[in-house]
């Protein structure tokens, strides 16, 4: 009895736009957060220089996270695309201590 | 197809939600475009041409000692400019963390009269006077602006085309689109532009990621490699007899070649670890120059000059084309009407949402419409208080900010309530705000006449031609809004609240 209705209101219209919401403002600021985190250590310039240029750029990352949270076929989709690319980009960039903290 | 109506949700309800705030922010950014002749004309003191500067920093340092007791972790000082011409000094409290601030009138070294100023715009545009959270809050309004205007370009496919359309005599849906269409598209580059340097001016708060991974979150390592500047730890020693500052300006000048300064700053006065540093200022260049010459307080050697990292120029580069520092008056002029074609986009988007709606009587149109109200007339009424409240309130007031202040938000909270009391007739209360709107803007020059000696409109269109230019757009403003008042009786203003299907159509596309 209970399964039907929660399972309805989670395809439902409105949860889905909660989703899409949530990803755009959420999914969307840790795409940017993970972009900057590998932009800050790959960039092939000094340390400084790496850190500003990658957080700069980091506003764009956001909004076209946005825009594509509502563009994607479905929500779960949007979520997976954005949390998977950051968790990627992130352990890449954090991993490699000396690396990351290279001058 | 389905992208562009995705786009076209994100939108509508991306652009409404935040579209008050937006407003706030846009029109204050608008009004802060000349926060410095504001500044000026809430001084009466300073309405005089300007004449010799006696002052120097050395007064400022001694009045500090003077009339303020705690040691302070820093002060920082500017002189007079053109358009700033008085004495600026700013202090933070080393225990407690509390600031200060105070001016001079250069003439004499007299403190003047406290004042909001026209700062106070400043600061309600970038955190809402509400320090960090504001900060915060307001960055996030910029993400929102970001996205509804690139979710705007996706959606507008006749984007050229609709530019040269406007059919004010149209229906009242139509008319409003073409409104926000045109406004929007007019200043397309300026809006994208100014909200993205926007959210950038504080991007090492709101994103700190390259911190986290290349500093390991070490925020003193990361701002003092990323400024390339010099900082020295307190070493909790007594401080030894400070050398004069106004003779280590004298050495800045001499090592830019040139006579322009900015900030001097003075870091922990009361330790032996104290510098002083020299910022040089260049009103030509979009990005100021980044290379502060920073002397030990008590030797007066030159310890170090800032050579900033070429990003962090452009960093500097990217807030001097928000700040609009450079360039003179007619970049000013510029960014204050792209500004308030921001505003006018904001107000039309608002209203298309309105008469889209109207007709099917949706949820949410009193809410809406009450908000509407409250803000696009609540804010530039309560601006104008707070300047009437600047001419009225006695200058001897100890607390006469904080008055100055409750002029601005007890007239924005009259707005507000008489927003929700006349609701039901919104052909009356529009027609009764312009008036408000009307009689603010024009009694405004003439109390200024009446209450200032050198500061009027007859004195100063000679030997200061901004403070006329406030006192001549208030004018301006006061007319138009009071010719929209006479104009809103005529039956006009309602017509059309029936929208026309085809509109939705458009915006479906």
């Amino acid at each position: 009895m209970a399964a039907p209705a929660l399972y309805r209101l989670f395809r439902s219209r409105s949860a889905e736009l909660v989703s899409r919401s949530m990803a755009a403002l959420f999914g969307g600021y840790l795409l940017a957060f993970g972009f900057t985190a590998f932009f800050s250590v790959y960039l092939p310039f000094s340390r400084p220089n790496r850190v500003v240029t990658a957080s700069l750029l980091c506003f764009a990352v956001w909004v076209a996270a946005a825009i594509y949270a509502f563009a994607a076929r479905s929500p779960t989709r949007a979520w997976l695309v954005l949390v998977i690319t950051t968790a990627v980009a992130y352990s890449a960039a954090y991993l490699p201590t000396e690396w990351r903290l290279r001058p | 197809m389905k992208l562009r109506q995705a786009m076209t949700g994100l939108h509508i309800w991306g652009g409404l939600l935040p579209s008050w705030l937006l407003f706030v922010i846009i029109f204050t950014g608008t009004l802060a475009c000349f926060d410095k002749e504001l500044e000026r004309w809430m001084r009466p003191a300073l309405h005089v041409p300007a004449s010799e500067t006696v002052m120097g920093t050395d007064a400022i340092s001694t009045w500090l000692g003077d009339n303020i007791s705690a040691p302070l972790h820093a002060y920082w000082m500017h002189g007079p400019t053109d358009r700033a011409p008085y004495w600026q000094l700013g202090w933070e409290e080393d225990a407690t963390g509390v600031r200060g601030k105070a001016a001079f009138d250069p003439a004499n070294g007299q403190r003047l009269a406290d004042t909001l100023g026209g700062e106070f715009f400043f600061t309600l545009h970038y955190n809402l006077h509400a320090g960090q959270l504001g900060m915060y809050i307001v960055g996030l309004a910029g993400m929102f602006m970001l996205t509804a205007l690139v979710s705007g370009i996706i959606i507008h496919r006749r984007i050229f085309k609709d530019f040269f359309t406007l059919r004010p005599n149209a229906n009242g849906q139509r008319a409003w689109l073409d409104a926000h269409n045109l406004f929007g598209v007019i200043g397309l580059p300026f809006h994208l532009v100014l909200a993205y340097t926007g959210v950038a001016v504080f991007v090492a708060s709101y994103m700190p990621a390259g911190a986290l991974v290349a500093y390991n979150g070490d925020p003193m390592a990361f701002y003092s490699e990323v400024q390339g500047g010099y900082h020295r730890n307190e070493l909790h020693q007594p401080p030894g007899t400070p050398v004069s500052i106004d003779g280590l300006i004298e050495d800045a000048r001499q090592h830019w070649q040139t006579s322009d300064i900015g900030w001097v700053i003075v870091e922990h006065p009361h330790d032996a670890s104290s510098i002083v540093s020299v910022r040089r200022l260049d009103p030509s260049r979009i990005g100021s120059p980044q290379d502060a010459l920073s002397y030990d307080a008590f030797t007066g050697e030159l310890l170090n000059q800032q050579q900033a990292p070429s990003a962090y120029r452009a960093y500097i580069w990217l807030v001097g084309l928000h700040m609009a520092q450079f360039g003179g008056q007619i970049v000013r002029v510029l960014y204050s009407l792209l500004g308030l074609a921001g505003c006018m986009m904001l107000v039309a988007g608002n209203n298309v949402w309105l008469r889209k709606r109207t007709k099917r009587q949706s949820p949410g149109l009193t809410l809406v419409r009450a908000l509407n109200t409250a803000v696009f007339f609540g804010l530039p009424i309560a601006s104008l208080a707070l300047l009437w409240g600047n001419r009225f309130i006695p200058s001897e007031l100890t607390s006469r900010t904080t008055a100055e202040a409750w002029s601005f938000a007890g007239a924005w909270l009259l707005v507000t309530l008489f927003a929700l009391l006349t609701h039901r007739q919104p052909t009356r209360q529009t027609r009764t705000l312009f008036a408000v709107l009307g009689l603010l803007g024009l009694g405004l020059p003439l109390v200024n006449y009446l209450t200032t000696t050198d500061g009027h409109l007859l004195a100063t269109i000679n030997h200061a031609p901004m403070l006329a230019a406030v006192d001549l757009v208030m004018l301006l403003t006061g007319g138009l809004c009071s010719w929209r008042a006479v104009k809103a009786s005529s039956p006009m203003a309602d017509k059309g609240i029936a929208g026309g299907q085809d509109v939705d159509q458009e915006l479906a596309g």
